[in-house]
């Protein structure tokens, strides 16, 4: 106590223990979310040219005292100008809208179950949903292309048992790559929903029931609502990283599946357009900041 | 007990029985949860089972209510064999032990959600959420969500979401358990004027003795699957069929003998705990040398530092320990043998004349009548 007595105002907050917890999240925030984000959007004002780094510097130091700024909103202004952005977000949205929903639909049949199983089961089912993630997520990819291409494992399967004549086409349609979504996304949907049903009071269905509501009813009136905080956490999750997904569409999509996540890679490694990758990037950051400020008002109302 | 009961109904042969429990067993694998178990009770009762933890008292109401499947036996309601209706459909509510109000709900919609799923109209529905918002004293509270309710006040929510679809008969598991003291006392007030406002039957289960004296119009006692006594609060405490049945209600003293027959006086014990023969006024089917025992209430022992001139059932001890209880004291007071018998006093004088306090040696005295002969 005496020692801390000398150490003047400013520093004694600075040393403190409870300054040092805060710091470790801002510090890490600070150096591995804003800086590089401030690098982007620096590379996304810039103009393009042939050299290394492949764009313009945003200030010309020249000789004077000051540097000027040589920015130019270029690259954004292309973005709106060719059509095919717009269509690849809206497009990224669609598919990342529809497998949401997807998701939330098996995920919460399989969280539902697992949370209603007999608990020395519920261990087990859970560490079966997580155990994919032992595989690395690009081999898992690649494993459907094994089962969806033409003479793939899902076509032989069919065929063997007659219920189909010819190959399906799935490889390489926007089909494969719901599937392959759903797929590579399924746990992150189940945990916070399992999280969730796991908890709830059984006694408030026996209540409802009590009170002459069907079970179906119940589902409906109780249960889900009592479950929006998992239903949220689990969406947000799942579009949210949909909404930028490259491998999979890359993958199992075909020429004609557009997601933002490939134009970004196009512009980026083919037409070697860093400042126009980077627009792409922070307009799509810019659009999730709406759904991730909704997950967090989630997350506060949840906690209160 | 409730004053309503002028008449006794369990007495009248004549008298049909609302909900007939007829030899109901319940298995849980292999364990035997309630075994092959018989009950009447009566319309408007208040009915209380009463047991320890694990007694099978909370399984039975849950098969009353339909949540638990009955392995064996049937249960009718108002002649209607019930056994095999879904909870859904059964004319009867429950209130839980922790209240299972719907979180995501205020006040008023915790209370209209039963009504709800029979479709009534919405001006009846508000018309009777506010009938019982006020028979509850919750008005104000209507549009309030749960986690802003104290626990009394949710209490009463899921008392008045309980009782809105007038039930025929309402179940209630351990419904004061949750509340302080104070307000469990006055609790059991109101729920008894409730009960009596809205002629509904209640069977409330309760590990609390004292509330199942206050509310009940009678009390099922109950262990390890089976009805021990069925009896009013008054035949229970004063009459109790066994040990046990004596031990769990209320204190007692109970003294070990053996029978020695009857005289004039009564029944004869001659007991481990006395140098003479102690009497009791109440006859029993014994024969000499049989095992038996005395049940006595503290309160029904004198305790006092003169000899009693009457020289039946005295026994003779020092005052070991003393719990001062305000309107009275409770005297512990060891017997020359080791054994320890209790004894309350009312306080009837601020300052006691003839105070008595540690070391005291005293005598301790029961008139025969105040003695209840147990056979087992």
């Amino acid at each position: 106590m005496k020692n801390k007595q000398k150490i003047p105002g400013p520093f004694k907050s600075l040393l403190s223990g409870r300054f040092a917890v805060i710091a470790i999240p801002y510090v890490w925030l600070l150096s591995f979310f804003l800086l590089p984000f401030i690098f982007v959007l620096k590379i996304s004002l810039a103009e393009p040219i042939m050299a290394i780094p492949p764009y313009t510097a945003l200030l010309n130091w020249g000789d004077s005292w000051l540097p000027s700024i040589q920015a130019s909103l270029d690259s954004y202004l292309f973005l709106f100008s060719d059509s095919l952005y717009i269509k690849a977000y809206l497009s990224s949205l669609k598919i990342a809208i529809i497998s949401t929903i997807l998701t939330l639909i098996i995920g919460y049949s399989i969280a539902y179950s697992v949370a209603r199983a007999p608990s020395r089961w519920r261990g087990i089912l859970l560490m079966l949903v997580i155990l994919p993630f032992w595989t690395s997520f690009l081999i898992r990819v690649y494993a459907w292309i094994g089962i969806l291409k033409t003479e793939g494992l899902l076509n032989l399967a069919l065929m063997t048992i007659g219920l189909i004549d010819k190959p399906l086409i799935i490889m390489n349609t926007d089909l494969a790559v719901y599937i392959g979504i759903v797929y590579s996304y399924l746990p992150f949907m189940i945990l916070p929903l399992y999280a969730n049903l796991e908890k709830m009071d059984m006694s408030l269905l026996e209540a409802a029931a009590d009170l002459g509501c069907r079970p179906f009813k119940t589902f409906w009136t109780v249960t889900v609502p009592l479950s929006l905080p998992g239903i949220l956490a689990g969406c947000f999750l799942v579009f949210i990283p949909v909404m930028g997904e490259f491998v999979i569409p890359d993958l199992l999509g075909g020429s004609e599946t557009l997601m933002i996540g490939k134009v970004l890679w196009t512009e980026f490694f083919y037409n070697r357009d860093w400042p126009v990758a980077s627009a792409v990037a922070i307009i799509l950051l810019a659009l999730l900041v709406v759904p991730i400020m909704l997950y967090q008002r989630s997350q506060e109302k949840a906690i209160s | 007990m409730s004053e309503t009961l002028t008449a006794s109904p369990w007495l009248d042969s004549s008298e049909k029985p609302y909900i007939q429990i007829e030899n109901v067993t319940k298995k849980f694998g292999d364990f035997t949860a309630i075994d092959n178990l018989k009950l009447d009770i009566y319309k408007n009762e208040f009915f209380s089972l009463l047991g320890p933890s694990g007694c099978g008292k909370t399984t039975l109401l849950r098969m009353l209510a339909g949540f638990e499947k009955i392995t064996d036996g049937r249960i009718l309601l108002d002649g209607e064999d019930i056994s095999e209706i879904p909870p859904h459909l059964r004319p009867i509510n429950m209130m839980f032990q922790s209240y299972a109000l719907f979180p995501h709900m205020t006040v008023e919609k915790n209370i209209a959600f039963g009504l709800k799923q029979d479709n009534l109209p919405e001006s009846e529905i508000k018309q009777r959420v506010e009938e019982m918002l006020e028979l509850v004293e919750l008005t104000d509270f209507a549009k309030r969500k749960p986690n802003q309710l104290s626990g009394g006040q949710s209490q009463r929510v899921a008392l008045a979401r309980s009782l809105a679809k007038r039930p025929k008969l309402l179940l209630l598991d351990e419904p004061l358990g949750a509340l302080d003291k104070r307000l469990r006392e006055q609790t059991q007030f109101e729920l008894m004027d409730i009960q009596e406002k809205l002629e509904v039957t209640f069977v409330i289960v309760t590990h609390d003795q004292e509330e199942a004296m206050t509310v009940s119009s009678r009390i099922g006692v109950m262990d390890s699957g089976n009805l021990v006594q069925v009896a009013t609060p008054t035949e229970i405490y004063e009459a109790p069929i066994n040990k046990d049945v004596a031990d769990f209600i209320g204190d007692v003293n109970i003294l070990q003998g053996v029978y020695k027959g009857q005289n004039e006086v009564g029944t004869q014990l001659q007991s481990e705990d006395s140098n003479s023969i102690v009497f009791a006024t109440q006859e029993v089917d014994a024969s000499p040398g049989d095992k038996m025992w005395f049940a006595i209430r503290p309160e029904k022992l004198e305790i006092s530092k003169k000899k009693p001139s009457d020289d039946h059932n005295i026994l003779r001890g020092k005052i070991e320990d003393i719990a001062y209880g305000g309107s009275f004291s409770t005297y512990h007071v060891r017997l020359q043998n080791g054994r320890i018998l209790k004894a309350i006093r009312a306080n009837r004088e601020r300052t006691e004349e003839h105070h008595l306090t540690w070391e005291d040696e005293v005598y301790l005295q029961w008139a025969p009548h105040s003695a209840v002969v147990l056979l087992s």
